[in-house]
């Protein structure tokens, strides 16, 4: 069974998004084509091409992904994937939580981090100038979504 | 330095045709020394995410050598000193998509195509996306690359790769490759740069991958050149007037390299211009006869890379103009 298409998000609706990762991070604005897979996917989409050639495109050929996926609607709020983070970094001013070398190992191990944070939201993950993606801070821990195949196997390679 | 594996014992057929190829005792002998190391592990930064100088210092802190073998492209390094079976890929900066692991000789179709920032680039066999993420950095993330592959599977780590390095100027299409280029022409969607780094039987890959001794058969050299044939053709008209496409493969056998070349500046005639070829690596002009064959002058400006060479993989690269 194929995969659904991708949705262009027209100006009103990826407004939508830059407003919640406005109030959730900070970030003003982004650059590029914002498009949604299913109900929650979201990908970004930097190449020169317009709206009609992309459709003109997926009407002609089977196309399997426009862009990276960046982030998805989670409820009321935006997730943002880990290259999503890295892709918006530079504008990312809200909601980041610096990891210590310890916790960061945890992080990227794929583990949940024991801490509190005063924050019941979604939080982007840093250490020194790496930004590692973004978790869920609830009282006393913040969840990882890192997937597996972006996840460290072995704790003592960050240093 | 250089761990010394127990290799499966080449084909006697395979031997005898490199020994032709070679045409020289010295060679053939270097070639032959040479398969039984691996080659040197190789990176290339991702301009993308990090500066060359910023990556070399954080993999050094580990206690990583690095060496950079080609001053003009300070992106490239060699890993010399040993690792830990599987720490090159298990690293944060690899997990985060700072670098790719790219062996030199698959660089060099890049290095010879030269994206520039704003090119419509077509990368025709495009997974598992080394050559697609190099092209995306050349090109700054700008412009437009339509990443083209067959099969599902390859098209995941395509993706998982496309997504890693921070490729955001890609469209990733699933079709056999001459069709696709059928499709666009029909749209007429034409391209600046086109990268038909073919299917091939990947004699230049005996060195890294081992399991190619036994996959070796005369009858894929022989079936395979119609395909690549097409694969050239058909993408090259929807190649844009002064445009510039590559043909590559990672096999020595010269069916799948001079022989599709040849056919090629036959078919075409005014319409293409063979190119000479700049790459950082000591490179043999390509054979002008093979059996009883004789080729199209013009494939002496192809490129034979040969790993007795420069310690790589074998390639071997052509590089065309559309003239009309």
């Amino acid at each position: 069974m194929r995969p659904p298409e991708f949705k262009i998000l027209n100006p009103k609706e990826k407004k939508e998004v830059e407003n919640k990762l406005k109030l959730q991070f900070g970030i003003d604005h982004i650059s590029g084509t914002v498009l949604q897979r299913g109900a929650e996917r979201l990908f970004l989409f930097r190449g020169e091409l317009d709206y009609n050639h992309i459709k003109e495109i997926e009407d002609n050929v089977p196309v399997e992904r426009i862009g990276i996926y960046f982030a998805k609607h989670a409820h009321d709020s935006i997730r943002l994937s880990i290259e999503g983070v890295q892709a918006l970094k530079d504008q990312i001013t809200k909601n980041i939580i610096e990891l210590n070398e310890e916790d960061s190992k945890t992080w990227m191990y794929g583990e949940e981090v024991q801490i509190e944070t005063g924050k019941k939201c979604y939080v982007v993950i840093k250490h020194k100038d790496y930004f590692l993606g973004c978790g869920k801070a609830s009282e006393k821990k913040i969840s990882n979504f890192i997937p597996k195949s972006r996840r460290l196997r072995n704790k003592n390679i960050i240093k | 330095m250089r761990k010394e594996k127990k290799i499966p014992e080449p084909n006697p057929l395979f031997l005898e045709r490199m020994q032709e190829i070679f045409n020289s005792e010295k060679d053939y002998k270097e070639y032959l020394e040479i398969l039984k190391h691996k080659p040197s592990k190789s990176i290339r930064c991702n301009t993308l995410k990090v500066s060359p100088e910023k990556l070399k210092k954080k993999l050094e802190s580990y206690g990583w050598k690095l060496v950079q073998p080609w001053e003009e492209y300070p992106e490239v390094m060699v890993i010399d000193c040993e690792l830990e079976p599987g720490e090159l890929g298990r690293s944060l900066e690899h997990l985060l998509g700072y670098y790719y692991i790219q062996e030199l000789a698959s660089m060099l179709p890049i290095i010879a195509l030269k994206p520039k920032e704003n090119d419509v680039i077509l990368d025709l066999c495009a997974a598992p996306g080394s050559k697609t993420t190099q092209a995306a950095a050349e090109a700054k993330n700008t412009g437009l690359i339509i990443a083209n592959e067959l099969s599902m599977g390859r098209i995941k780590i395509l993706a998982s790769n496309l997504e890693r390095c921070g490729v955001t100027n890609t469209i990733i299409t699933k079709k056999e490759g001459a069709a696709l280029s059928k499709r666009f022409k029909k749209q007429n969607l034409k391209f600046d740069k086109i990268l038909v780094d073919a299917p091939c039987s990947g004699e230049g890959t005996l060195r890294s991958k081992y399991k190619t001794h036994g996959m070796w058969n005369i009858k894929t050299i022989m079936s395979l050149p119609r395909i690549q044939k097409s694969l050239f053709l058909e993408s090259f008209k929807i190649l844009k007037v002064g445009g510039e496409i590559i043909y590559s493969t990672c096999t020595h056998a010269p069916e799948e390299n001079e022989s599709v070349v040849s056919a090629i500046l036959n078919e075409l005639g005014d319409r293409i211009k063979i190119e000479k070829i700049k790459i950082p690596v000591t490179t043999r002009k390509g054979l002008t006869k093979w059996k009883n064959d004789e080729y199209n002058k013009g494939v002496e400006l192809a490129c034979r890379v040969y790993p007795q060479d420069n310690d790589t993989d074998g390639f071997f690269l052509s590089k065309f103009t559309k003239l009309k």
